[in-house]
């Protein structure tokens, strides 16, 4: 199943699980040992395509397929060069162009396909758009920078509620404690019987114990969106279009047997040699009309406590064999 | 149910000259395929025409059922009559002469146990054929050559309604509702006769099994001297219903002329036909064995054998049952 591993020294992911594999420019594995071994000068080819390589541009492997880290490396540097973003553009379109043809040299690039013409591609469009380029990444770093400080705000934000609610429970703890305490005091020098004063503790403690849970519900909800999500944007909110449906209307099912109606399963045991008694309610039948009156049910093999237990009855079985009986029985009249 | 089976839709014909059609192109359609091949040997004369196919199916479809008669262990009713129906629809639409019926009916009423829910393994299947252990391995394996085949001739409908259930229904009703009749059960083993007999008739593809079913009950009834007319016209709800009433005595007067025309096949007839029908499968042999080839390709020692044993494994390993 899991057969990453290194190609040089056939170490696996299973055999050592603290494997490192580190890949290259170049998409090729290794693992972090014959790194070591073979780049102790800081630079040597790559074993498997023999592309020059350097140490120190060894990253640790993120992804199980290795091309994939090598098409994450190529990207981040290309995107460094071709940083334009969609308000460089006149219109979507060129900018969807733009797009794609940083997606075809990234391919070019991960998939070995014109690696030259691609590379002298990037280097003219690096050299005509210089000045944006600088502008871009000025602009990105700046904005970068600005959503640290965001992220380092709130987080300072976060430690300091986390710090008050300790505050608060180690400050409520120690309220407890201290009526507890006076009330031992009380009990030590008070003439008062011991049940009043025990009393009038119970009383001081429901009132700590509210005034606790006002605390607890009066502070105050996050104001700032912890997803790091800028302040001045808003979502939309505008209500979702009310659409109109017409509601489902039950239509009974209608089969079509080709016979005779068939008795309903629960009426097998209401229809019997002198007709049909489903309409009479079950009390009316006096046990002696119930003894006279053979039902469908009694043509049929009782169920066993055995086959109850399983959900069989004997009246799905009849009712089963009626049903059959009954179906299909007149003939087409065509 | 049987009124929206795959039964009801495609496999009940409107007349007998329907299903006789059918045959004589599947027989047609054989023959032309066979002469396609231009092999010394094969001509017009050794074909055998629809009328001898009939009666070399009915000498295999007897021998299906005394293979289920005696099956250990005992084989339920419907599996015996879901294995007669496979057998029945499978040579509507191909010819005795393309696939051998010894084999077509053990695959079926191998299938059939499986369908029908009734367990048994195929080394038990096999032991109930009466022969040595080497020539049951090969039978299973021609069973389960042939298991696939004949699920999609049959056109992957596999659930048959057969009329025995209808007929308990039939009985359960009769008790209930139609007090007129003292003993119903009286009725029951005519019944059964006359169901059993309907199996090896074409009535499983023309009717639908209710109303094999109500035709048992009221054959047997007409035997034992009753009339169950009224049991129609009140229980049925016919009273008022003249035409249907007419087309059910109608169907069921059809149904009876069928299973009374019944005759068994004369032994001298099936015997000159099946010299016939060994030496049609001798000639076309190569193509159906190329066939098998294709399937086992990876293990020559499969594709010998059954070279051999196709001679070798005749019907009268078959007779010792």
């Amino acid at each position: 199943m899991d057969d990453q591993g290194c190609p040089r020294c056939k170490t696996t992911k299973y055999r050592n699980p603290s494997l490192k594999l580190m890949v290259n420019v170049c998409g090729h594995t290794l693992c972090e040992n014959c790194v070591e071994m073979l780049f102790v000068r800081g630079s040597g080819n790559c074993v498997q395509c023999d592309t020059p390589l350097r140490k120190s541009n060894f990253r640790l492997q993120l992804f199980e397929d290795p091309a994939i880290d090598k098409e994450v490396e190529i990207r981040k540097k290309v995107l460094k060069i071709y940083n334009k973003r969609d308000f460089d553009f006149p219109s979507l379109r060129e900018y969807n162009d733009y797009l794609e043809q940083v997606e075809e040299i990234v391919y070019n690039l991960t998939n070995n396909v014109d690696v030259e013409s691609t590379k002298q591609m990037m280097e003219h469009y690096q050299r005509e758009n210089r000045d944006i380029i600088q502008r871009n990444k000025a602009k990105l770093t700046r904005e970068q920078e600005e959503l640290e400080e965001l992220l380092l705000l709130e987080q300072q934000d976060s430690q300091q509620r986390r710090l008050e609610t300790l505050q608060e429970e180690k400050r409520q703890l120690q309220a407890k404690r201290k009526s507890k305490q006076a009330l031992l005091d009380e009990l030590e020098n008070s003439q008062l019987p011991a049940s009043i004063l025990l009393a009038q503790h119970k009383d001081r403690a429901a009132q700590l114990e509210t005034q606790i849970e006002k605390q607890k519900q009066s502070v105050k909800p996050a104001t700032i969106f912890s997803t790091g999500i800028l302040k001045g944007q808003t979502v939309s909110l505008a209500p979702v279009a009310h659409i109109e449906e017409v509601l489902y209307k039950y239509q009974p099912l209608h089969i079509e047997t080709f016979g005779p109606p068939v008795p309903g399963l629960e009426q097998l045991d209401r229809i019997g040699c002198r007709g049909d008694f489903s309409a009479v309610s079950r009390e009316t039948l006096t046990p002696i009309i119930q003894e006279v009156i053979t039902w469908y049910l009694n043509h049929v093999r009782t169920a066993t406590p055995q086959d109850l237990a399983g959900g069989y009855t004997s009246g799905l079985a009849c009712h089963r064999a009626l049903q059959d009986a009954f179906s299909g029985l007149f003939p087409s009249l065509i | 149910m049987y009124h929206n089976s795959s039964q009801k839709k495609y496999w009940t014909f409107e007349n007998e000259a329907a299903l006789e059609k059918l045959r004589q192109e599947a027989n047609q359609k054989f023959r032309s395929k066979a002469l396609s091949i231009r092999k010394p040997g094969i001509n017009d004369s050794i074909f055998l025409d629809p009328r001898e196919e009939k009666v070399l199916f009915k000498h295999y479809e007897k021998r299906l059922l005394d293979l289920c008669s005696i099956f250990k262990p005992a084989m339920p009713k419907s599996v015996v009559g879901t294995a007669c129906m496979y057998f029945r629809r499978f040579y509507l639409n191909n010819s005795l002469m393309e696939y051998h019926p010894r084999t077509i009916m053990l695959t079926c009423a191998y299938l059939s146990c499986k369908v029908d829910e009734f367990n048994v393994s195929s080394t038990q299947f096999v032991g109930n054929l009466q022969e040595n252990p080497a020539a049951q391995e090969r039978a299973l394996e021609q069973i389960l050559e042939y298991e696939l085949l004949l699920i999609q001739q049959l056109n992957f409908h596999l659930v048959v309604h057969n009329p025995y259930r209808p007929m308990e229904g039939f009985l359960i009703d009769l008790k209930t509702r139609y007090p007129l009749l003292e003993n119903p059960e009286v009725l029951r083993k005519n019944a059964e006769d006359f169901l059993n007999r309907a199996a090896m008739t074409d009535a499983g593809l023309l009717f639908s099994p209710s109303q094999i079913a109500l035709t048992a009950v009221l054959n047997s009834a007409a035997r034992t001297g009753l009339n169950m007319e009224t049991y129609l016209t009140e229980c049925m709800g016919l009273k008022d219903n003249k035409e249907t009433l007419s087309k059910m005595y109608d169907a069921m007067r059809r149904i009876t002329i069928l299973i009374k025309e019944y005759e068994l096949p004369r032994t001298d007839e099936v015997n000159i036909y099946k010299q016939k029908l060994e030496r049609i499968h001798a000639e076309c042999a190569p193509n159906t064995n190329l066939k098998r080839k294709h399937g086992y390709e990876d293990d020559d020692h499969v594709v010998k054998k059954p070279l051999i044993t196709e001679e070798e494994w005749t019907d009268e390993d078959l007779d010792a049952l």
